[in-house]
């Protein structure tokens, strides 16, 4: 070796020493945990096999064999488990989506209640934070559940609301265009035409709120639509029939206490988001908006709730996820998601290990979704200049 | 009970993950030095297996729960219970938690070929019915179409109405719970106008309802669901102890011995097959890995079939039920043993 090394090259000599180190590091750890991973993987097979445990997943195309009681597509007993974990799967969906709207609509609501200055206003803000948060879900939705099974009147006798709404231990049926995905498509096309418009309008003459405007605009639009159609057209009106209310639209008691359930304790989280976040805007932005002359309304809406966007949506996105892992609880009032069809089926075909790898693949996907949602709608806010 | 079956599924994993693989003919071993037969039992079955306020079980699974402990461990009362809901009940068995399952379960065949399981035997010959409110005016199945029907996730019960009534071009809604408490609270709120199960927890449940005498359990029985315990498969000397002491319990009443007569017949009884039943002079004990009093223990501690039938599901019992298809064949039913000798 000739003379040691000086300056620049002595730092690269040694920066590569330290990269190969780091190399060799990682390549171990990873060495080792595909090798654990492999260890696990065939320990299971092995005891399966030693068990004589039949396993794979030849099962999802046998017939199922059992009913669900709620269904957004056809299903009968003779389909595949595939469909019938596809039908768990859209219930889940549903119930989730559903949650996620109401859970923000009422955690934003809440969450200005608790920043008013009206004390009363503020006070029940509190209380509602207080009551969903520091309870737990379970309780709350076996107490929704309870309550509407026992003291709603029976199908025989329901509470009508002018032949457009029955609301009995069956659950809310309401009236619906007869033509229902006619109706449909019609809402959806003027509802976007309609929010389009009000959007390209608000652009232009309001300071803010644009997106929002548009939003309120297209769903106010596809509503009337949906309303005009259904007058035209004709609806297809509940009626009780022998056992079943028929016609109509139908909402299960099951579905309603887990989808208030989930959006009672979620937004009581997102109030306390919303509040936190408008709290963390430095008190230097409320002054300086209204020493220019802002009134209070405007200073929340333009100034301080687009920078409290910023610092609530990453925690929002978890709120979001939780509620989605959170429905899982309608195991215990009778909504059919996917894990209470993943039970009946372990249940029946025995392949529990393959049935929870289904059931935690769906969740997983269902939460990535969320979060590269959540991210672009975050990088959508962060990039707006502060 | 959602994140408790949630977390026996997990302990089948984790323990299918970690366990070193399974050994055959263990399972006597282990009983014997834990000094407790592990029996898996229903949360709450009125006439098979309840806890009452005191935490002790009764009932015709949790006899045969007791036998299985008179026979190996001479003591009946050396169990440990573990309560199950019918979707942990076959994974708990798998995973080795329990050593017998004896929890009104429908042997069929594919739980036998496929859960790593296998029945013992048959202790209660059910079948499939309906329960419905009496305000409803219904004396038959086939009036029940359209009707909003509680059934327990996971049971052979799910299955089979969705059968029955495909078969009649019936229609249902079904609403699934996964505990039998959460579908009866159900159903006598009103949720459901049927609800449907083995006609033995139907008479349970009915016998719990806050005024039993609305409810009406119809006649028709639309399945055969023969019940009986379970074992891990691949122990074959444990599976022949506890089918063969199902076999003791029926031929204990074949032979007309009962809790109160058996010693005075073992000191008595000039009958050859009474006296190898209850090892006087030969040993029938040690072919099955015990000693020979083990059927004497079982009809002294636990009493033969007929009289566990009657103080846990007939006459004796709140449920009242008729021997019928559990009579012993010489007296018209189905309950046969294959000779002790």
């Amino acid at each position: 070796m000739s003379a040691a090394a000086v300056g620049d090259e002595a730092w690269r000599r040694r920066q590569r020493a330290r990269l190969r180190r780091e190399w060799l590091l990682q390549g171990a750890l990873l060495v080792v945990l595909l090798a654990l991973l492999a260890g696990i993987a065939q320990n299971v097979a092995a005891n399966l096999e030693a068990r004589q445990i039949k396993s794979g997943f030849g099962f999802l195309h046998d017939p199922a064999g059992f009913n669900i009681g709620e269904l957004l597509f056809d299903y009968s007993a003779r389909d595949s488990y595939l469909r019938a974990f596809a039908v768990g799967m859209s219930n889940t969906l549903r119930v989730s989506i559903a949650g996620i709207v109401l859970a923000s609509v009422l955690g934003v609501v809440v969450g200005l209640m608790r920043l008013s200055h009206h004390g009363l206003v503020a006070w029940l803000g509190s209380a509602w934070v207080e009551v969903f948060r520091n309870t737990p879900l379970l309780i709350q939705l076996l107490t929704i559940y309870l309550l509407a099974t026992e003291l709603l009147p029976d199908s025989s006798a329901p509470i009508a609301i002018d032949a457009v709404a029955l609301l009995s231990k069956q659950g809310l049926q309401i009236a619906v265009p007869a033509e229902g995905t006619t109706a449909l498509g019609v809402a959806l096309v003027v509802g976007l035409l309609a929010g389009g418009a009000a959007f390209a309008a608000a652009r232009r003459w309001l300071p803010v709120g644009a997106g929002l405007a548009g939003v309120v605009a297209g769903l106010a639009g596809a509503l009337l639509a949906w309303l005009a159609f259904g007058t035209i057209d004709g609806w297809s009106r509940p009626e009780v029939d022998g056992f079943l209310i028929s016609g109509g639209a139908s909402l299960t008691p099951e579905f309603l206490a887990l989808w208030l359930g989930l959006s009672l304790f979620t937004s009581a989280s997102i109030a306390e988001l919303v509040r936190a976040g408008a709290l963390a805007v430095p008190v230097g932005q409320w002054n300086a908006a209204l020493a220019l002359g802002l009134t209070r309304r405007k200073a929340i809406a333009g100034v301080i709730f687009p920078q409290a966007l910023r610092l609530a949506i990453p925690p929002l996105a978890s709120q979001y996820m939780n509620l989605i892992k959170n429905s899982s609880l309608a195991v215990v009032i009778g909504y059919p998601d996917l894990v209470s069809i993943g039970n009946t089926s372990i249940n029946q075909n025995g392949q529990a290990l393959e049935v929870i790898v289904i059931i935690m693949a769906v969740y997983l996907s269902l939460n990535l979704v969320v979060a590269v949602a959540m991210g672009a709608v975050n990088a959508r806010v962060t990039r707006a200049p502060r | 009970m959602r994140s408790k079956h949630l977390t026996t599924a997990a302990m089948t994993l984790a323990g299918l993950a970690l366990a070193t693989a399974a050994h055959a003919g263990k399972t006597l071993d282990a009983v014997k030095a834990r000094g407790q037969v592990v029996c898996g039992v229903n949360t709450s079955g009125p006439g098979f297996s309840s806890a009452d306020s005191q935490g002790k079980w009764s009932g015709l699974d949790v006899d045969f729960c007791r036998a299985v402990a008179a026979a190996v461990l001479k003591d009946a009362d050396k169990v440990k219970y573990v309560p199950l809901n019918s979707q942990q009940r076959f994974a708990s068995l798998q995973a080795g938690e329990i050593d017998v399952l004896s929890r009104n379960s429908t042997w069929t065949l594919s739980r036998d070929a496929s859960l790593g399981v296998v029945f013992t035997g048959i202790n209660y010959y059910d079948g499939q019915g309906f329960m419905v409110p009496k305000k409803l005016k219904i004396d038959n199945v086939n009036k029940l179409n359209g009707a909003t029907v509680c059934v327990q996730a996971g049971t052979t019960s799910e299955k089979n109405v969705a059968d029955y009534f495909g078969a009649h071009g019936m229609k249902y809604k079904s609403v699934v719970f996964d505990t039998a408490e959460a579908i009866t609270s159900a159903f006598f709120a009103g949720r459901c106008q049927v609800y449907t199960t083995d006609m033995s927890d139907l008479a349970g449940a009915r016998s719990k309802a806050p005024k039993p005498d609305d409810y009406l359990v119809l006649p028709q029985v639309i399945s055969k669901e023969p019940l009986g315990a379970s074992v891990r498969r691949g122990d074959d000397e444990w599976f022949e102890i506890v089918r063969w002491t199902q076999f003791a319990l029926l031929e204990a009443e074949e032979n007309g011995l009962t809790q109160a007569n058996v010693d005075q017949q073992k000191s008595t009884s000039k009958d050859p097959g009474v006296q190898r039943f209850l090892g006087v002079n030969e040993d029938m004990g040690k072919l099955l890995g015990l000693d020979s009093e083990w059927a004497y223990r079982i009809v002294k501690q636990v009493g033969n079939y007929g009289e566990s039938f009657e103080r846990n599901l007939g006459s004796k019992s709140p449920l009242n039920l008729p021997r019928g298809a559990n009579n012993l064949w010489t007296k018209g039913g189905l309950m046969y043993a294959p000779p002790i000798r």
